[in-house]
C-alpha cells in the first residue's frame, strides 16, 4: 500500500518523473506513463474510485483547454508535418496537433501523480520524515505543522467575522468597489488574527523547551526500508523504460527534436 | 540561514506560506475563469498571465515584514509545498516552480543586501519573480512550443502583473497589517513604531 511508503521517498519518486516529463513533446511517452500511474493508483493504493474521479475530472477540462490553446498557437519548431485543416485562418499541422495532445496528456500525468501523493500522505508524517531523512531544520517543519493546524481555525474565524458584520448591518455590497471593500474587511482581520496566533504559538513552543536544535530525539521514528526503495525504483524505473520504449519505436520527441 | 531566524519569524513565515498556498490554489480557478472569458476574443493564453503576480505575493509580504535573507524564497517554497500537499493540477513540479519564483523574488532583495525594502525594490522583486517563473514555464508547461510574438506579449503582461499584484498589493497588505499592531514584534512593525515616535516628537 502506498500510504505506508516513506513520504520523503514517495515525494522524490513522483518528483523525478514529474520534472522529466516536462522535456518530452510526443504523444506516446506521456500516454503510456499516464496509464501506468492509473494502474499504480488503483492497484497499490486504497483511494476510492469515485473520490479520485471527483478530484480528477475538473482537471480533464483544464487539460483539454490547454491542448486547444497549444494547437492554435504552436511555433515553427513544433508545427512540423502536413497541414491537417484550417481554422479561423490558422493552419493546424500534424506537429501542432501532436504537441497539443502531448501537453494535455502530460498535465494529466502531473494531476495523477499529485493526487496519488496528496491522498496517500499524512502531512504530519511528511514533515517528520523531511526532518529525519532530509535533515530539514525542526524549526521550519514544526512551524509548517503549526501553520497547518491553523487552517480549520481560519474557516471558523471567517464565519465569526461574517456574522459579526451581518449583525452590525454590513451587508454584501455590489460592484467592484464593494468587492474591494469586502476583501479589505475580511482579509486584514483574518491575517492579523493568524499572525497573533503565530506569535503565541512560537512563544508557547519556546517556553516549553523547544530550541529548534537539530540534535534531538523523535517519538515517531521514520525509517526507510527496502520496500520504499522498491517503490522508488518502480515509479522512476518505469518512466525510463517508457522513454526507452518510445525511443526504440521512434516516437520520442524532446523539445521538438525527433529521436 | 535558519540560525538568524527567530522561531516566531519562522512560524509567521510558515503560516503566511500555508495561507497563501490555499489562496494560490483558489486563484487557479480565477485564472481559468478569466481564461474562459477571454477565449472568445482569442486571448485565452493571457487568462493566467493577468493575475500571475498573485503567485509571487507571499515572497514579498514575508520579506517585507521579516526583512531577513532567505525569507522570500522559503515562504514561497512553503506555499508551493502546501499546494502540492492539497493537490494541484501543476503536479509535483510546482515545488520546483515555487523555488524558482522564490529565488527570483529573493534576488531583488539580495542585490540590496537585504537592507532596502522601499516600494521600488518590492516591485523589482515581483518583476524578477515574473521573469524567473516565465523562463521556467517555457519548459515546464511547454510554452516553448508557442509562437515567439505571443510569448513576448505574455512576458510583458506577466511582468506588469508581478509588479502590481505582487509588489504593490503585497506592500499594501503588509502595511495594513502593520497598522493593526500585530506586527509589533517584527521588523516592519518596529519601523512603523519608530516613525510614529518621530512623528510624535
Amino acid at each position: 500500500m502506498i500510504s505506508s511508503i516513506n513520504p520523503t521517498i514517495k515525494a522524490f519518486a513522483i518528483f523525478i518523473p514529474g520534472i522529466l516529463l516536462s522535456f518530452t513533446f510526443d504523444m506516446f511517452t506521456p500516454l503510456v506513463y499516464f496509464l501506468f500511474i492509473l494502474i499504480v493508483t488503483f492497484t497499490m493504493s486504497d483511494i476510492p474510485f469515485l473520490k479520485w474521479l471527483k478530484i480528477f475530472s475538473p482537471f480533464l477540462l483544464v487539460a483539454l483547454s490547454f491542448a486547444w490553446m497549444t494547437i492554435l498557437y504552436t511555433n515553427q519548431t513544433f508545427s512540423y508535418g502536413e497541414v491537417l485543416f484550417t481554422l479561423f485562418g490558422i493552419e493546424i499541422t500534424r506537429g501542432s496537433m501532436i504537441t497539443g495532445i502531448s501537453l494535455a496528456l502530460r498535465s494529466l500525468c502531473f494531476v495523477c501523480l499529485s493526487i496519488l501523493f496528496a491522498l496517500t500522505t499524512n502531512s504530519t508524517k511528511f514533515m517528520l520524515s523531511l526532518m529525519q531523512q532530509c535533515k530539514v531544520p525542526p524549526k521550519i517543519t514544526y512551524g509548517i505543522l503549526a501553520g497547518y493546524r491553523f487552517l480549520p481555525m481560519f474557516r471558523e474565524e471567517l464565519q465569526i467575522l461574517r456574522q459579526a458584520h451581518r449583525i452590525r448591518g454590513f451587508s454584501r455590497t455590489k460592484g467592484l468597489k464593494g468587492r474591494w471593500n469586502q476583501f479589505r474587511r475580511y482579509s486584514i482581520p483574518l491575517l492579523a488574527n493568524g499572525i497573533r496566533k503565530a506569535e503565541r504559538v512560537a512563544i508557547a513552543m519556546e517556553s516549553k523547551g523547544f530550541t529548534g536544535d537539530t540534535d534531538r530525539t523523535h517519538y515517531h521514528e521514520m525509517d526507510v526500508s527496502v520496500r520504499d526503495w522498491l517503490f522508488f525504483t518502480l515509479i522512476v524505473g518505469v518512466f525510463f523504460i517508457t522513454v526507452a520504449f518510445s525511443y526504440s519505436l521512434g516516437y520520442l520527441n524532446i523539445f521538438g527534436k525527433q529521436f | 540561514m535558519t540560525k538568524h531566524w527567530k522561531l516566531k519569524e519562522i512560524v509567521l513565515m510558515s503560516i503566511l506560506g500555508v495561507v497563501f498556498g490555499i489562496i494560490y490554489l483558489a486563484f487557479f480557478l480565477v485564472g481559468q475563469g478569466i481564461r474562459n472569458v477571454l477565449a472568445p476574443f482569442g486571448l485565452a493564453p493571457f487568462g493566467y498571465e493577468i493575475i500571475f503576480g498573485i503567485w509571487f505575493i507571499v515572497s514579498i509580504i514575508a520579506a517585507y515584514i521579516i526583512r531577513k535573507p532567505g525569507v522570500a524564497f522559503t515562504a514561497e517554497l512553503i506555499a508551493g509545498v502546501t499546494e502540492v500537499l492539497l493537490g494541484t493540477a501543476a503536479g509535483p513540479g510546482l515545488i520546483l516552480a515555487a523555488a524558482i519564483q522564490g529565488l527570483g523574488a529573493e534576488l531583488a532583495f539580495a542585490l540590496t543586501r537585504w537592507k532596502d525594502y522601499r516600494l521600488r525594490i518590492l516591485i523589482l522583486s515581483g518583476i524578477f519573480a515574473a521573469i524567473f517563473s516565465f523562463t521556467w514555464n517555457l519548459f515546464s508547461s511547454g510554452n516553448i512550443a508557442l509562437a515567439p510574438t505571443l510569448l513576448v506579449a505574455m512576458l510583458v503582461v506577466r511582468v506588469i502583473s508581478g509588479a502590481l499584484l505582487a509588489g504593490v498589493l503585497g506592500k499594501w497588505l503588509s502595511d495594513q497589517l502593520a497598522k493593526t499592531g500585530v506586527l509589533r514584534g517584527y521588523a516592519l512593525g518596529k519601523e512603523l513604531q519608530k516613525k510614529r515616535e518621530k512623528g510624535a516628537a
